[in-house]
């Protein structure tokens, strides 16, 4: 009996609060607007850098799992010598695996890779197919690449090949390890600043609300309320700015998702699903950004009734 | 009942407030604070709420030390005694019968006991009819009794009046006086905190004077002496 009183004085409590708190929130709609615009700019500024550097790592990594060296072959080079060659590789402690491409497989891929574009698909077709063969040469290490090619660019082997191509995804991952740390903190500079303004503002809406109901409260006290019945309220709004603001902001994110996701897939041809990608960091994105949001309604609240209730 | 041990205030600047103050207050008692303004007759209420600590001293209530009760205790001790100031202290937006109700709601009291204690607080003090006037419409004796209605809802042992009658007519202030004399007939302890010579000379209950945050007199059937 005792506890179905207590359970029953709860949520009438809870009730007087969250009505508290509502009637708070849209009396000063204005102040409350602009609030939870403050957060709603720091929410996607927090999550579209967050993105960007998720992407930028995650096309890094897929980079990194790339083809190391590709050894172009003269299209003049025997079976017998293509096959020693390839056994010559593999017998080198750096290479992680060898993998052999047959002009068929060059076309099949060329194909695949300009699906679109029939002026490119027309270039080149069964009859008249200047790709040329390749072994496709991954390491255990990135760094050991150059040994692998200095190797090969000896020249006992230098007439059996073309093109040595490793250098193009060196420089790549050493630029998008760069785009990735500058990403970062830009990014985590910009979240920062942003952060503290929504703080100092949040704490105002709420300072602002409490100064305006100062009677009120001192009131409360002198009839007996508690130090959490007084707080409530107020860490309430400062969560309800929290949540509108999340809800808002993520509405966008899932908005621009829908209108970017296909100019990622188009133009970032990057070797991976972009899309699937795109999908999973979205739900981390918004969970992440409810969470911050609460924080800082909680946060900024409690310090903000602090000096109130010391009295 | 209430027991006041040696109480001083003193604030920065060496003012002394409330000067080693000692003096006992039984059950069911009536008991008028008297002195002239500045005496130290606030202060020593808001003391004896726990609205401020004082510098020495002890305030036993029920026999308790209420200096020791914890930051947690505060709300239940001050449901506990009942206040009443020169101001009133309403929310100016709401009805009577809100004003009252809210010194409940905020103890997680159900509405349908809420709504009991109001009618019988509201009938204790002669509000009965005027339960949904805003209380910015009310009269000063109105407000007055509106806010005593409030500070006897958590039926307390005490009730503390601090200046009740400051900002009333005569006629009003003694209709406030009167149900002052009520309630302390149904047993509650009265602390009635005044410079109204006129109300104290005629009442004849006991008189502790105060001046220059000293007791100066104490007695029975007391006289307020300039």
């Amino acid at each position: 009996m005792k506890s179905t009183e207590g359970f029953a004085n709860f949520i009438i409590t809870s009730e007087r609060i969250i009505k508290m708190a509502a009637i708070s929130f849209w009396r000063n709609r204005w102040l409350s607007l602009a609030t939870t615009l403050i957060i709603i700019l720091t929410l996607l500024i927090i999550s579209v850098f967050t993105f960007l550097a998720l992407l930028v790592n995650k096309t890094t990594v897929s980079m990194r799992e790339k083809v190391d060296l590709v050894v172009y072959l003269r299209d003049s080079d025997s079976e017998d010598q293509i096959s020693a060659l390839s056994d010559l590789i593999s017998s080198r402690p750096e290479v992680k695996s060898i993998s052999y491409i047959s002009k068929e497989e060059a076309l099949s891929r060329w194909r695949t890779r300009y699906a679109t574009d029939q002026n490119l698909q027309d270039i080149i077709n069964e009859n008249d197919n200047p790709l040329p063969r390749s072994l496709e040469v991954k390491t255990k290490n990135p760094e050991e690449i150059g040994q692998v090619a200095d190797f090969l660019q000896s020249e006992d082997y230098a007439p059996l090949i073309t093109r040595l191509s490793y250098q193009q995804n060196k420089d790549m991952i050493d630029r998008l390890v760069k785009i990735t740390s500058f990403v970062k903190k830009i990014g985590s500079g910009l979240s920062v600043l942003f952060l503290i303004i929504s703080i100092l503002v949040v704490y105002n809406a709420i300072k602002l609300t409490i100064i305006a109901r100062s009677d009120e409260l001192a009131i409360m006290r002198l009839v007996g309320a508690t130090d959490a019945y007084v707080r409530m309220p107020f860490v309430l709004e400062g969560v309800m700015y929290g949540i509108v603001a999340a809800v808002i902001s993520s509405v966008t994110i899932v908005i621009s998702y829908r209108i970017l996701t296909p100019v990622f897939v188009n133009y970032l041809d990057i070797g991976y699903d972009v899309g699937a990608f795109m999908r999973t960091s979205l739900w981390e994105v918004v969970i992440i950004q409810l969470l911050i949001a609460l924080l800082l309604g909680i946060f900024c609240s409690f310090w903000a009734t602090r000096q109130h209730l010391k009295k | 009942m209430i027991e006041f041990q040696h109480v001083t205030k003193k604030y920065p600047g060496n003012i002394i407030a409330v000067d080693d103050v000692s003096f006992k207050i039984g059950k069911g008692e009536f008991v008028a604070l008297v002195g002239p303004s500045g005496a130290g007759k606030s202060t020593l209420i808001k003391i004896l709420i726990r609205e401020e600590l004082p510098s020495s001293g002890r305030i036993l209530v029920a026999d308790r030390d209420i200096f020791q009760l914890k930051e947690k205790e505060l709300p239940y001790y001050r449901r506990k005694v009942g206040v009443i100031y020169q101001d009133f202290k309403l929310l100016a937006k709401k009805t009577i019968e809100e004003n009252v109700a809210f010194a409940l709601e905020v103890a997680s009291v159900v509405p349908g006991v809420i709504k009991k204690r109001v009618d019988e607080m509201l009938t204790l003090v002669g509000l009965e009819n005027r339960a949904n006037a805003l209380s910015e419409e009310l009269s000063g004796g109105e407000k007055q009794r509106v806010s005593i209605a409030r500070a006897l809802v958590h039926e307390p042992k005490l009730l503390i009046a601090d200046e009740p009658t400051g900002n009333l007519d005569p006629v009003n202030s003694w209709e406030i006086v009167e149900l002052l004399f009520k309630i302390n007939k149904q047993g509650t302890i009265v602390l009635l905190a005044t410079h109204d010579k006129e109300i104290v000379d005629a009442i004849h209950k006991r008189v502790v004077m105060m001046k220059q945050g000293k007791i100066v007199d104490d007695r029975e059937d007391g006289k307020y002496i300039l």
